[in-house]
């Protein structure tokens, strides 16, 4: 003890799923784009009117239920993508910014309609499912 | 000065600065809702575009990497669900029946306020796809042929306003159970209101990112059909 040198961490094979060589981070994000990129193709092989990054979502959906660890192989840069999620909405609400003008004309059905529905949603699923999930075997 | 304004990197530079500059204020504020990250960024960066007169579209073009990210962010999406999948299952009649009617409840507020006041038929389609989380509005909006940058901005603050309001409209009509106040903030408020679910509690923040996803889901099969008797 002590002398010997720290031994490699753990087994060649990661607990992200990807052997300890491969870059983690780049080979999900390959991964993630694969399955985009597959969706793409059976959006236009199928016509559904649906974007093909949503049927990349249910692939790793249907494909991650039945093997764990295909899932757990996406999580190196899925786990970032989604905590920063929000940093790439900022192109697109910097564009919103520069057309304030269409906002503000429209302020009043805009505000009766983003916080009524919003409001609404909110209550109606809330009680919804919690009056369900009372009954159910769940609660 | 002009060659380091006009370079390719500097508009992604300025959002990344940005954007880390305002999670550090949120943090140090006690993260308030009101100055989410995402809403100061854009700000700041709009602010900085303005006074240096540098064109949207040059900016759009530097941050291309931002927009080419959203596609894999959306695929992962799936990762919150699969976590939460076993509890889903359990009462999946429950989850789905919730799902519809407050899809239909949410589509049918929106459209009604705005045609109740005359709104154009553009502006009824920018406005459907903020009942989605931003990733699959922006898609969607494409889609139907909305204005997918006004489009972003109401989901935002459909957010800011679950993040902010939501708990304490869910506490004045007395939904306590954890699961139930969860799903409520995911299928209204999406990422912004999900990211302070969790924050506050494991179980509201698997059932907010698993009632996101959903209703991301039903939402881009339903949207389409909705726009079609507004275009």
């Amino acid at each position: 003890m002590g002398l010997t040198p720290p031994a490699p961490a753990g087994p060649a094979r990661s607990a992200r799923g990807w052997p300890a060589h491969v870059p983690a981070v780049l080979a999900a994000l390959a991964l993630l784009l694969g399955l985009q990129l597959l969706g793409t193709v059976l959006v236009d092989l199928t016509h559904l009117p649906v974007p093909g990054a949503v049927v990349g979502l249910v692939v790793l959906l249907g494909v991650g239920a039945r093997f764990p660890g295909f899932a757990r192989r996406a999580e190196p840069a899925g786990e970032p993508l989604l905590k920063h999620l929000q940093l790439l909405f900022v192109p697109p609400g910097v564009g919103a910014l520069t057309q304030l003008s269409t906002l503000v004309q429209q302020a009043a059905p805009l505000a009766l309609a983003v916080v009524g529905s919003f409001a609404a949603g909110l209550v109606v699923a809330g009680l919804l499912l919690q009056r369900l999930l009372r009954r159910g075997p769940g609660a | 000065m002009n060659a380091l304004v006009h370079a390719p990197g500097f508009g992604l530079a300025l959002t990344l600065a940005a954007y880390l500059g305002a999670g550090e204020l949120h943090r140090r504020l006690g993260r308030p809702a009101l100055l989410a990250p995402v809403l100061v960024t854009m700000v700041v960066v709009a602010v900085v575009l303005e006074v240096l007169r540098i064109p949207y579209a040059e900016y759009l073009a530097s941050v291309s990497v931002l927009t080419l990210l959203l596609g894999p962010a959306t695929v992962a999406l799936a990762l919150p669900l699969l976590r939460s999948g076993r509890a889903l299952l359990a009462d999946r009649l429950a989850v789905l029946l919730t799902l519809v009617v407050t899809g239909a409840v949410s589509v049918t507020v929106t459209v009604g306020a705005l045609v109740a006041l005359g709104a154009p038929d553009d502006l009824v389609l920018t406005t459907l796809p903020r009942s989605v989380t931003t990733p699959v509005a922006l898609t969607v909006g494409e889609t139907i042929g909305a204005n997918t940058t006004l489009a972003v901005v109401l989901t935002l603050v459909s957010g800011v306003l679950g993040a902010t309001a939501g708990p304490w409209l869910l506490d004045r009509v007395r939904v306590r159970d954890p699961r139930a106040r969860g799903f409520a903030i995911g299928v209204a408020a999406h990422g912004i209101g999900t990211s302070r679910a969790l924050a506050k509690s494991d179980v509201a923040g698997g059932w907010s990112s698993a009632a996101m996803v959903l209703n991301a889901l039903a939402m881009t099969v339903a949207l389409p059909v909705v726009a079609r008797a507004f275009s």
